[in-house]
């Protein structure tokens, strides 16, 4: 595999807690600010993630 | 007193792991050894807070109020959160500095994460020694009138998750140094799922910091009562029931390709995909700890349901692939039969035995996972004692005996010496699984005729039906039974930690299976397959019957938004 598949992968996990994250958050009646605060802040993170993934990838590749 | 020694080569092209890790940096080696020794305590902890529990809940022992709780409490918080995070902690980084070859990064980070982590260790323990008993979810209600106990109780929480966040942050940076020395452009199978899990161990810290953040600031006079402490529970819980699991059946992978040479035959791309699973199912499949909340709208409920299917997805994948590699390479080389296959398995070593019984409570646990998570059935039964009847083959037979066997192979490594009576340790995961049965068949039958989770006396003024003090003083009985066996493999581990005594040149009782992997195809591979189809199968027969059994009861669950 790839380092663009892992990239992939990281940004697909991010990709589906973002969306969970913005359900609880756009759906006041479900009543559940606790999982936009997790499912969002792990949004973030797994971002975060595939941006140190993407730049040690570069960081291998010139070097 | 023997000790292990077969040497044979590997599959990986790098040295062997044990290898590795006999190579690390002397201060990380410290570092590791600290951190297990950490975690071994807190397992010697809530093991005997567990047995006493366990004689209490059977009337072999008189415990009742406050000293109940606080045993109960104790077990809860040193089990389920320092023993299982510790450890972690410490595989992560040691796994992680294995991968990189050359140690640590951001070693002055990981000492911190440690610091903190034992600093919480010890608020932990002391608070529910001397407050409040809270139970391990720190439930401010329960102490609406003692807030420094919610508040040390919460800092012990909040200094554990500081320390997990520091320690992955290091594991994080060392899994890409190889990368940033241009040494490697992808991660293994193992290197990938070690990121995907430093990761997800920081967003449990997130979960944990808004859950137990709101309790600490009351008790500072800095925020209101922390009334929704419930709800934000369910998520941090829903999180680490996933983390150990990936945990250990990542460490599964390290040890079938240390113990056999065997890797994944359908690639490391699937194994990605698998452990990235994980985490891709983490949220969507967290509304079922919702099932118990009375104003949860139908909507959600059948939602969350259908959800909830998704729960084992990768646990079985990775299943199903390390058992059909592991056969297809044995019948590569000649072996025969169903599962006479599984006769050249190295059996001999306690890490292989372990691991390999940690496999047969995992198939069991999870069939009763599947009935208790039902819509249906979870409000009937979440607050009986069908919960520790079947979790514990979960806490105990999966995870407890897996992070054991990864401490049997990593130890002898880090300069910990030879492991201790191998012959004796790799009999007792067998006496662990028997005494799970018993315990968990009792526990499971009581929960369902109705006998509740957290009350010790269960007599009703002898109003309680006939069958609930035999079906607990069973109980009892398996729960002696695996303490005791579990108690010597913790003791192995321990003597092999303290040993001074020089390690063998080679940890054996392996087997090489690498050449059969050039031949692996000829012969079809059932077992992972089928065994999954079979326990899918078992899945639906346990919940029908679960089901039909409390139909037939004169009970009516009334939901109460307890946590599990």
């Amino acid at each position: 595999m790839k380092m663009t598949e892992e990239l992939w992968l990281v940004v697909a996990i991010a990709a589906v807690w973002a969306a969970l994250a913005a359900v609880y958050a756009l759906v006041p009646s479900l009543g559940m600010p606790g999982y936009v605060r997790v499912w969002g802040g792990g949004a973030a993170l797994f971002l975060l993630l595939a941006a140190v993934l993407a730049a040690a990838g570069w960081t291998a590749r010139r070097g | 007193m023997d000790c292990i020694s077969t040497p044979v080569a590997t599959a990986d092209t790098r040295p062997r792991l044990t290898a590795r890790l006999a190579a690390l940096p002397r201060g990380d080696a410290s570092l590791f050894r600290l951190l297990f020794g950490a975690a071994l305590l807190a397992l010697a902890l809530g093991l005997a807070g567990g047995f006493v529990t366990a004689l209490a809940r059977a009337r072999a022992l008189n415990l009742f109020g406050d000293d109940a709780y606080r045993v109960l409490t104790l077990h809860g918080v040193s089990v389920f959160f320092y023993w299982l995070y510790l450890i972690q902690a410490a595989l992560l980084l040691v796994l992680a500095a294995a991968e990189n070859g050359r140690g640590l990064a951001l070693r002055p980070l990981a000492w911190l994460g440690a610091a903190l982590m034992l600093a919480g260790f010890a608020a932990s323990e002391w608070i529910s020694a001397i407050g409040t008993p809270l139970l391990y979810d720190g439930s401010p209600e329960l102490a609406v009138d003692d807030p420094r106990s919610v508040g040390v109780f919460a800092l012990g929480y909040l200094l554990l998750s500081a320390g997990l966040a520091a320690a992955a942050v290091s594991g994080i940076a060392t899994l890409l140094q190889p990368r940033r020395r241009g040494e490697a452009e992808a991660f293994s199978a193992i290197g990938f799922a070690l990121f995907a899990w430093a990761g997800f161990l920081i967003v449990s810290a997130i979960a944990a910091t808004n859950a137990f953040l709101p309790g600490l600031l009351w008790a500072l006079g800095a925020g209101p009562f922390p009334a929704d402490h419930g709800t934000e529970w369910h998520i941090l819980f829903h999180n680490l029931h996933y983390l150990p699991l990936m945990a250990t059946v990542l460490v599964w992978y390290v040890l079938t390709q240390h113990l056999t040479g065997v890797t994944s035959i359908h690639g490391a791309r699937l194994s990605k995909i698998v452990f990235a699973a994980y985490l891709v199912f983490v949220p969507p499949t967290s509304l079922y700890h919702m099932f118990l909340e009375p104003n949860l709208s139908e909507s959600v409920r059948v939602v969350g349901s259908l959800l909830s299917l998704f729960v084992s997805v990768p646990t079985l994948a990775a299943f199903a692939i390390i058992v059909s590699s592991l056969e297809a390479s044995a019948r590569a080389r000649g072996a025969t039969g169903l599962f006479g296959w599984m006769k050249g398995l190295p059996w001999r070593n306690p890490a292989m035995a372990n691991m390999g019984w940690a496999v047969v409570n995992m198939l069991v646990g999870i069939t009763f996972a599947f009935v208790l998570i039902q819509e249906k059935l979870a409000p009937m039964l979440s607050d009986t004692f069908f919960v520790p009847g079947y979790f514990h083959f979960f806490a105990v037979g999966v995870l407890t005996q897996t992070f054991l066997a990864a401490l049997m192979v990593i130890l002898p490594a880090l300069g910990g010496g030879a492991l201790w009576r191998p012959d004796l340790l790799r009999r007792m995961p067998a006496l662990v699984t028997l005494g799970l049965l018993i315990f968990g068949t009792a526990g499971i039958a009581a929960g369902v005729m109705g006998v509740p989770r957290r009350v010790f006396d269960v007599g009703y003024g002898g109003m309680a039906p006939a069958a609930w003090p035999v079906l607990m003083a069973l109980v009892g009985v398996g729960a002696t039974l695996f303490a005791v066996a579990l108690s010597v493999s913790v003791y192995g581990v321990v003597r092999t930690l303290l040993s001074r005594r020089a390690p063998a040149t080679a940890e054996s009782r392996r087997v090489d299976w690498t050449d059969g992997q050039r031949g692996v195809g000829a012969v079809p591979a059932w077992t992972g397959p089928l065994s999954v189809a079979v326990l899918i199968a078992t899945m639906y027969v346990a919940t029908i019957v679960a089901f039909e059994i409390i139909q037939s009861l004169p009970i009516v669950a009334i939901g109460g938004g307890h946590g599990h």
